[in-house]
C-alpha cells in the first residue's frame, strides 16, 4: 500500500488518509465571475507529473497537509514537515468531483 | 471515383466470418489475411482522431458509413484496444438516473442490438438481465426513483423484491445474517454483458473497410492550434492546424480527443482545461466453473459488482481507487476488499480462485456524465468524461460525434453533455446510477 508521508504522524498507509485533491486556490467569492467559480469548482489540472496535493489525515493527526506527489509514478517527494502550513493564504479545495464510491 | 469503385467491389461491409471459410481454411490451412491495414504514413488528413479505443474507432466507422468522410486518421499511441475498451468488463444498460442519461445509454443498446449483423462480427451480447442491490432504505429510494425515470422513457426497469432477487441469481444469500442484507434491487432485464474486443476489432475492421487510417504506435505529442488567446496561441478562440506525432506531423483542420483516461493530457496540448481527474478502476477474474450465475450483480454499499462469462469465469469489479494516478500497477487492497464483501453476497464461493487482476484508467467527472462535442478551440472535438461507464457508449458517441463533426451541429442527444455546463451550473448527475454499477 502506498505510503503517505504525513508532517505529524511520519509515513501511514493510504488508507488511513483521504486525498482531497489537487491543491488550488480559491478565487474571491465575492468578486469571482461565473467562469472563473465554475473553474475553480471543477477544473482540474490532471498531470501526469509532479502535483501538489492536499491530505487528511482522517485516521492519525486529523490534520490537512500539501505533499508532492508523481501522479505517472506514486513517488513522493520533499516530505512535508510538522508545522508546515497548510498553504500560505490559500485555501482548501473542497472535495467536490472526488468519486466516493456510495451508491445513494 | 477509384474509392467509390472499390467499395463496390467490395460490398458495403467487411467479410463475414462464416463455418464454411472456418473450413476452408482450417482444410487448406491457408493463411488468414489480415484483418486490417497497416497504413502508409500520409502527413494530411480531413479529420485525425486520437485514441483507438472503442469510441475512437466508432467515431471513424459513422464518419465513413453515415456521412461519407473517409479520409480520417486514428491515432494511438498503443495498440487498437489498449486503454480502456480491452479492460474493462463489458456490462452495458440503460437504466440510468436522469432522463438525458437514459436517453443517450438506451440508443447505444439500441445499437448493440444490430452490430453483430451491421459488423459482420461475433460481439456475443448476452442480454441476461442486470440487477443492482438494494441494501438500505436510501438505495432502495434511489432504486425506485430510477425505475420511474426509466419507465417513463420505455425502458424495461423496476424494483424488486429479495424473494425475485433470489430467483434471478440463486447463489446470493437474501437472509437476515450479512452486515447489510439485501432489501430489495433495481430489475433491468435488457442489461447484459458484450465481447469487449470483438466490438473494437468490428469498428476498426468496418472503418479500415471504409478507408479509415489507423496508426498504432503513433503518440500525440502536440496540438498545433493557432490565434488562440494562451500561451503559443492556443486556448480559446484558436483553430486547430493538426497534430504533432512521434511520426511527424500531421495537418488537418478537426482533431478529436478520444483519449478517456488520457483525456486531460491531450485536452490541455490544445489549451483546453477539463473537469477531468484520472483514477485507475481495477477488476479481476476467477478461474471457470460452471455457469450458476446467470444475471449481473451490483451492490453499491458493498463497492463491488461480478458477472460470469460464457466461459464460466467470475468477473469482478469494484470502484475507482480512490487516489488520481495514472499508474496502472493492481493492489492487495482491492482485492482484499473485494473478497470480503463478495463473500457477504454469496458465501458459497469462498473457495473459488483469483487468476488474475488488472486496471484502467478512468477519466472521472463531477457529475459522472461525459463531456462531448465542440470546444472554445475551432476544429478541436471531446469526447471524453467516459469515467467507468463508457464502453456501453460507444456506438452512440461514435454515431453522434461523427454528426456533431460532419454537420458542425450538436445533436440533440449529446447536448446536455456540453463542456459550458461546469460554468453554467447546468450539471447532469448520473452517481447514484455510475458510482459502482458500470
Ligand atoms: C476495470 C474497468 C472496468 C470497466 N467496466 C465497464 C463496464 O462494465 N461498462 C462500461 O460501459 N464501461 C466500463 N469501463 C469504462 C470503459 O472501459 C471506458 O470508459 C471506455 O473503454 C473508454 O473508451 P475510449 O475509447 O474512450 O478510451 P480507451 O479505450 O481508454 O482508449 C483511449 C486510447 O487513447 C490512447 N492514447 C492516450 N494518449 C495518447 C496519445 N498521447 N497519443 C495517441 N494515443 C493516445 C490510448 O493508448 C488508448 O488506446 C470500465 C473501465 C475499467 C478500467
Ligand atoms: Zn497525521
Amino acid at each position: 500500500m502506498l505510503l503517505v508521508p504525513c508532517p505529524n504522524c511520519g509515513p501511514r498507509n493510504q488508507s488511513d488518509l483521504r486525498l482531497v485533491g489537487e491543491s488550488i486556490s480559491r478565487p474571491d467569492p465575492n468578486t469571482a465571475s461565473r467562469e472563473e467559480w465554475g473553474a475553480y469548482l471543477y477544473l482540474r489540472e490532471n498531470v501526469a507529473d509532479w502535483q501538489t496535493e492536499t491530505w487528511y489525515c482522517r485516521a492519525g493527526c486529523r490534520t490537512y497537509f500539501k505533499a508532492e506527489r508523481n501522479t505517472a509514478t506514486n513517488e513522493f517527494r520533499n516530505p512535508p514537515m510538522p508545522g508546515d502550513k497548510v498553504g500560505s493564504g490559500t485555501y482548501i479545495t473542497p472535495s467536490v468531483g472526488q468519486p466516493q464510491g456510495e451508491q445513494s | 471515383m477509384t474509392a467509390a469503385r472499390d467499395l463496390l467491389k467490395r460490398g458495403n461491409k467487411p467479410a463475414r466470418y462464416s463455418a464454411a471459410t472456418l473450413a476452408k481454411h482450417g482444410l487448406t490451412g491457408e493463411i488468414w489475411p489480415r484483418v486490417w491495414r497497416e497504413p502508409e504514413w500520409k502527413s494530411t488528413y480531413d479529420v485525425v482522431i486520437i485514441g483507438g479505443g472503442v469510441h475512437g474507432l466508432a467515431t471513424a466507422y459513422y464518419l465513413a458509413t453515415n456521412h461519407g468522410i473517409t479520409n480520417v486518421a486514428v491515432v494511438d499511441k498503443g495498440y487498437l484496444g489498449g486503454g480502456g475498451s480491452g479492460r474493462n468488463t463489458a456490462i452495458v444498460r440503460s437504466n440510468y438516473l436522469t432522463p438525458e442519461g437514459v436517453a443517450f445509454y438506451d440508443r447505444s443498446l439500441t445499437l448493440y442490438n444490430s452490430m453483430a449483423a451491421d459488423l459482420n462480427i461475433n460481439v456475443m451480447f448476452s442480454e441476461r438481465g442486470h440487477m443492482t442491490l438494494a441494501h438500505t432504505d436510501g438505495a432502495l429510494r434511489t432504486m425506485h426513483w430510477r425505475a420511474e425515470v426509466n419507465k417513463l422513457q420505455g425502458i424495461d426497469s423496476s424494483v424488486i423484491g429479495p424473494e425475485d432477487v433470489k430467483k434471478n441469481a440463486p447463489s446470493l444469500d437474501i437472509s437476515s445474517h450479512p452486515r447489510y442484507p439485501i432489501l430489495g434491487a433495481l430489475f433491468h432485464p435488457p442489461g447484459g454483458i458484450i465481447r469487449h474486443d470483438a466490438v473494437v476489432w468490428g469498428y476498426a475492421r468496418g472503418a479500415d473497410h471504409h478507408g479509415v487510417d489507423m496508426h498504432q504506435k503513433t503518440e500525440v505529442l502536440d496540438i498545433l492550434v493557432e490565434g488562440g488567446e494562451g500561451p503559443e496561441g492556443k486556448g480559446r478562440g484558436g483553430k486547430v492546424k493538426g497534430v504533432r506525432t512521434s511520426r511527424g506531423d500531421i495537418h488537418a483542420p478537426i482533431v478529436v480527443n478520444c483519449t478517456a483516461g488520457w483525456g486531460s493530457l491531450i485536452s490541455n496540448m490544445a489549451g483546453v482545461k477539463l473537469p477531468l481527474t484520472t483514477h485507475p478502476l481495477e477488476a479481476a477474474v476467477t478461474e471457470p466453473v460452471k455457469v450458476f450465475l446467470p444475471t449481473v450483480v451490483v451492490s453499491g454499499s458493498l463497492h463491488v459488482y461480478v458477472s460470469q462469462t460464457d466461459r464460466g469465469e467470475l468477473v469482478f469489479g469494484a470502484s475507482v481507487d480512490p487516489l488520481n494516478t495514472y499508474s496502472m500497477r493492481g493492489s492487495l487492497a482491492f482485492t482484499e476488499e473485494l473478497a470480503g464483501h463478495i463473500l457477504e453476497l454469496m458465501p458459497g464461493i469462498g473457495k473459488m480462485r483469483l487468476l488474475r487482476q488488472w486496471a484502467g484508467l478512468c477519466d472521472m467527472t463531477p457529475d459522472y456524465s461525459p463531456i462531448m462535442g465542440f470546444t472554445p478551440v475551432e476544429g478541436h472535438f471531446t469526447d471524453v468524461g467516459w469515467g467507468t461507464y463508457g464502453f456501453k457508449a460507444g456506438p452512440v458517441s461514435g454515431e453522434t460525434m461523427a454528426e456533431c463533426i460532419a454537420t458542425q451541429r450538436t445533436p440533440k442527444l449529446i447536448a446536455p453533455f456540453n463542456l459550458e455546463r461546469f460554468s453554467t451550473g447546468e450539471l447532469v448527475g448520473e452517481k447514484g446510477a455510475a458510482a459502482v454499477g458500470h
